[in-house]
């Protein structure tokens, strides 16, 4: 474990001047709703206002459309944008992970295909790991893709599917050969599925604060061409543990409920605040700039090729255990019996920030499943 | 020494030298170790450990060497504070420097050969200080948790924009402790003329606030380096010790204490460095204070998850794990309380307003006026 303090350049500075101008310009504050981090809703029109400004796949090599940029560059982007709560929903996935997946798994037709739509914030993806069946234990899907011609034929569901009701494809982890000797990490591919495919059916399962973006996915004979297997057959495993090892660590991790902190401020300017509201705030603002230089190191040792696969999962274990202890911290600080229907930003801000709370210490890999990638770590 | 390249006055070079820290934490390792700890807690200190650190020049590092200090800035000082903290050296070493020897340097007074301490002020001192015509003060009444009193050559108090280089055998010292076991004494004056000669005006900069500051500093780095080696001996111990045929460490329960204290040890670093970095800069009161916070809560919690951890073997005086654990529970409470450091931030937040909480946080001290 090595977490080196760092610090910005000022070319790193500028980028983040431009970017708060850029936001200032195109979300006044208090002309809309800040989302909660990454669950925020699609903007297909701002997603392809950030591709303008070059801030999508911004670490993509530029012969696909990207702009050969650093995680640092990536990072202070994404901050600005999750600490705004902009409408990052539609680019959020292919962005922080499936361009870069495809990048080094794909197959050169793969890339050109893909990562121009991906800068160009015109296409949307969605993560399908989990399955009814498998949560944490995902090396266990049963989710089957038989040889056809010319490609395969899957059968099985995929559920948790955030937004595939409403994006263009999912990346979807199958079994391409059975399981021989109990070893289950083999065997196993990715697949870039079109959500529009025949055989593909999305069912929507509301979220516990009603939104509809949860989805089943089932698939019936689905047919998925050979050039949209994803890498290598039977290499999925070790392409999809590879997927966050390191971005885990990233700001969507402990900024989604940074919102309705800032919001809690704005609704007593003006007034003094009493000592216990100024302690808890102090707090919190220490504790969120201790995390974000932690996560900002993570960026960078990732720039000076570095593995911190062991920094990102300890990262991320604190950081969306500090999301939600934030909420429960205004929740002892506030009187008032929140209401989704309130009058107040606040108040709806913070109503459902806890009900969609619970999922940042799941989402993405549960903190206990962390804490054992973090604990071997330690030990070595 | 000739050099060509001239360092931008505004832009000080604060990073440290691996070389420094590599050296300062040779020696303490040589030199504080288990025993001699120990052996401290009786009496009063461990002089071998100062030896050696005033030998190596370690404790004036950050005092300009016109003034007799080692040269180097303030971050340097830190990072060896850290390495100390991470030894549980003995010695009054924030006190003879960054705290001490900061004021006596500021307003050209000598510094003593032996160690210097300072009072951070406790709303129980009684202390009152008469200037004289002839330029000299007279001292009477009582201040309280004064460390090491008793072994400095110079208590050096600030008073109304001036510093007093108070003779360490002018006062009577009630030996009390903090709960490490560490001298945190009572003076008491009776009638201590300090003459003229040992009065100065303070430097720039130096008031009641940057002095408390750096005191809060000083325990951010202190306890930095204890987390640090609190975590290391509890991975340790956890992958050592075997409980139902396999090491402790193994069991996820007590993994979950190991991932949350390297957290807890890592993000106290973090922030201990970007504190000093800060400081020695000219202005790092957001870091400090946010430094003060963060460390403050990191050390309770790593100190119960680690001696939860360890068992029954870390309730016993015999193990080195109440060296770190007894310091921590006593450094988290000085200079100012913890709550009272993250009131500091939010009054930091409050000011600059909620559109601008980010901005703070990403841009620090800068960003206040």
């Amino acid at each position: 474990m090595d977490f080196s303090p760092t610090e910005l350049t000022p070319a790193e500075l500028e980028l983040q001047a431009e970017v708060r101008d850029f936001l200032d310009a195109e979300l006044p504050r208090g002309s809309y709703e800040p989302a909660l981090g990454m669950g925020a809703p699609n903007d297909k029109e701002f997603s392809k206002k950030m591709a303008a400004k070059g801030w999508l796949g911004m670490a993509l090599p530029k012969q696909y459309g990207g702009h050969d940029r650093s995680a640092v560059d990536r990072f202070i982007v994404v901050e600005e944008l999750l600490r705004s709560g902009a409408p990052i929903g539609y680019h959020w996935v292919a962005d922080r992970q499936t361009g870069s997946v495809i990048n080094r798994f794909g197959t050169e037709e793969q890339r050109e295909r893909f990562l121009p739509m991906i800068c160009r914030g015109e296409i949307g993806f969605s993560i399908g790991m989990s399955e009814p069946d498998s949560g944490s234990d995902l090396a266990s899907v049963s989710m089957r893709a038989e040889r056809g011609a010319n490609g395969w034929i899957m059968n099985g569901s995929k559920i948790w599917t955030s937004s595939a009701h409403e994006n263009d494809f999912f990346v979807c982890l199958c079994r391409t050969s059975p399981i021989e000797d109990g070893n289950k990490h083999q065997g196993l591919s990715q697949m870039l599925v079109d959500l529009k495919s025949p055989g593909l059916e999305i069912n929507g399962i509301p979220f516990l604060d009603g939104s509809p973006g949860f989805n089943e996915v089932v698939m019936t004979d689905v047919f998925v061409p050979d050039e949209l297997v994803l890498g290598e057959v039977g290499m999925g495993w070790a392409q999809n543990t590879s997927e966050l090892a390191y971005e885990r660590g990233g700001p969507d991790r402990w900024l989604s409920t940074f919102g309705v902190l800032e919001q809690f401020l704005a609704m007593h300017e003006g007034t003094q605040l009493g000592d216990r509201a100024v302690e808890m705030l102090g707090g919190s603002i220490a504790r969120y700039w201790g995390l974000r230089n932690l996560s900002l190191t993570v960026a960078r040792m990732i720039d000076q090729g570095g593995a911190p696969s062991v920094e990102s999962a300890l990262v991320k274990e604190m950081g969306t255990r500090f999301e939600q202890d934030t909420l429960l911290k205004l929740t002892e600080l506030v009187d008032l019996e929140p209401s989704p229907e309130s009058a107040s930003m606040f108040e709806r801000m913070f109503t459902a920030a806890t009900l969609t709370g619970p999922s940042f210490t799941i989402r993405g890999g549960t903190i206990e499943i962390l804490r054992s990638v973090a604990a071997k770590g330690l030990r070595a | 020494m000739t050099s060509t390249t001239i360092a931008p006055i505004s832009e000080p070079d604060v990073s440290v030298d691996d070389l420094l820290s590599d050296a300062a934490g040779k020696l303490f390792f040589d030199i504080s170790d288990f025993d001699t700890v120990q052996a401290a807690e009786d009496e009063g200190w461990a002089p071998t450990v100062w030896n050696a650190v005033a030998e190596a020049g370690f404790a004036w590092i950050g005092l300009p060497e016109e003034a007799g200090g080692s040269g180097g800035t303030l971050a340097d000082a830190c990072e060896v504070l850290r390495i100390a903290g991470a030894h549980s050296a003995p010695i009054p070493l924030a006190e003879t420097g960054i705290l001490g020897g900061w004021l006596l340097a500021s307003a050209g007074l000598a510094l003593p050969e032996g160690p210097v301490t300072v009072s951070a002020g406790r709303p129980d001192d009684t202390l009152t200080i008469a200037h004289n015509a002839d330029g000299s003060a007279t001292l009477n009444g009582s201040l309280h948790r004064i460390p090491w009193a008793a072994k400095a050559d110079i208590l050096a108090l600030l008073d109304n924009g001036r510093v007093l280089a108070v003779p360490g055998d002018s006062y009577t010292v009630e030996h009390l402790t903090n709960m490490a076991g560490e001298p945190r004494e009572t003076v008491t004056f009776d009638n201590v003329t300090v003459t003229a000669g040992g009065i100065g005006d303070a430097g720039d900069g130096v008031t009641p606030e940057s002095l408390r500051a750096r005191g809060a500093l000083s325990r951010v780095m202190l306890m930095a380096g204890a987390l640090e080696a609190m975590m290391a001996l509890t991975i340790d111990y956890t992958e050592t010790r075997q409980q139902f045929g396999r090491p402790i460490g193994r069991f996820q329960a007590v993994a979950q204490h190991l991932v949350w204290s390297a957290q807890d040890a890592a993000i106290t670093k973090m922030a201990a460095q970007l504190a000093a970095r800060q400081a020695a800069r000219g202005d790092g009161r957001f870091e400090i204070a946010a430094a003060r916070s963060l460390a403050d809560e990191c050390a309770s919690a790593a100190t119960r998850q680690c001696h939860q951890a360890h068992g029954a073997m870390g309730m016993t005086q015999e193990y080195a794990l109440h060296h770190l654990s007894r310091r921590l529970w006593s450094w988290r409470s000085e200079w100012a309380s913890p709550g009272e450091w993250s009131q500091v931030v939010g009054r930091y937040a409050e000011q600059v307003g909620a559109a601008n909480i980010y901005p703070l946080i990403t841009g620090g001290s800068a960003v206040l006026d």
